[in-house]
């Protein structure tokens, strides 16, 4: 593991490159013509490994900063980026990018990386007013089984 | 050929650089279907562009102050802007600006109240 100046340096010149590749992979996809266009934009959940304020508003903005992938609103709780991609083949290949860029951002920020481990399992986001099943468990889940029984 | 004259230039060259992803972004703007895409494709713009652009500015006129000047502007260009396109993709996702048809997965939808969901 290098020292900590070299990695920020090193972040910050392998971010250079990306900044760079992206710009021109939007550019070419946007002079295509419009059939032509190899176009897959997806909005996902990435799970997060950044825990204070400055590493989630950094982590945020260098996403949006890289043409053709848009942080769209966080959740802290959960620990999630949501990220529109322009160009996504798979849910899995954009989680894999925006990770490998939060690694790289984090053991540039931290002194010590420490721990970089995220949830594993996307948790189930809903509204908070939903959050309560509709009806009580048991009650009357199963009405068509519940019939047969009585009958 | 002088190196002043290569450095000037240089400059020149950066500020097309600058002015042709500008112009393409622009074009950007009128192809691309939906809101995030957009805020997407500004993003060249607004970053590599105008950067590019004042460099090239630099470049032309050096001088000490110049480059704190420029660093300064390139910095704090990079930063707003990226805020400012997190603003307008979350006040329009807040505002049923729905992504269009050939996005193929959102996972953000799932956190919508039932009865925005369409």
């Amino acid at each position: 593991m290098m020292s900590w100046p070299f990695r920020i340096i090193g972040f910050l010149l392998w971010y250079a490159k990306e900044f760079l590749l992206a710009n021109l992979a939007v550019t070419a996809d946007v002079l295509r013509p419009r059939r032509r266009m190899k176009m897959r934009p997806a909005i996902v959940a990435v799970p997060a490994a950044s825990r204070t304020d400055s590493e989630w508003t950094l982590i945020s903005s260098l996403i949006t900063l890289t043409p053709g992938t848009l942080t769209i609103t966080i959740s802290r709780e959960h620990g999630i980026l949501y990220v529109h991609g322009m160009f996504v083949e798979s849910r899995a290949q954009l989680v894999a990018d925006i990770q490998e860029m939060e690694d790289r951002l984090l053991n540039a920020m931290r002194r010590e990386p420490g721990d970089l481990t995220r949830p594993t399992e996307r948790p189930v986001v809903r509204p908070l007013d939903e959050a309560a099943p509709p009806f009580a468990p048991g009650a009357a889940q199963h009405p068509p089984t519940e019939a047969g029984e009585r009958s | 050929m002088e190196l002043i004259d290569i450095v000037q230039a240089l400059g020149l060259l950066f500020i097309f650089l600058g002015i042709g992803t500008i112009i393409v972004s622009a074009i950007g703007l009128f192809k691309l279907p939906d809101l995030y895409l957009r805020a997407s494709a500004v993003g060249t713009s607004a970053g590599l562009g105008v950067a590019s652009i004042v460099l090239g500015a630099l470049l032309m006129d050096f001088s000490g102050l110049n480059l704190l000047k420029a660093v300064i502007a390139i910095i704090a260009q990079l930063l707003t802007s990226a805020v400012g396109s997190m603003a307008i993709a979350r006040a329009g996702y807040l505002n049923n600006a729905l992504p269009a048809e050939i996005t193929h997965i959102d996972e953000l939808s799932l956190t919508r109240r039932s009865s925005d969901r369409s």
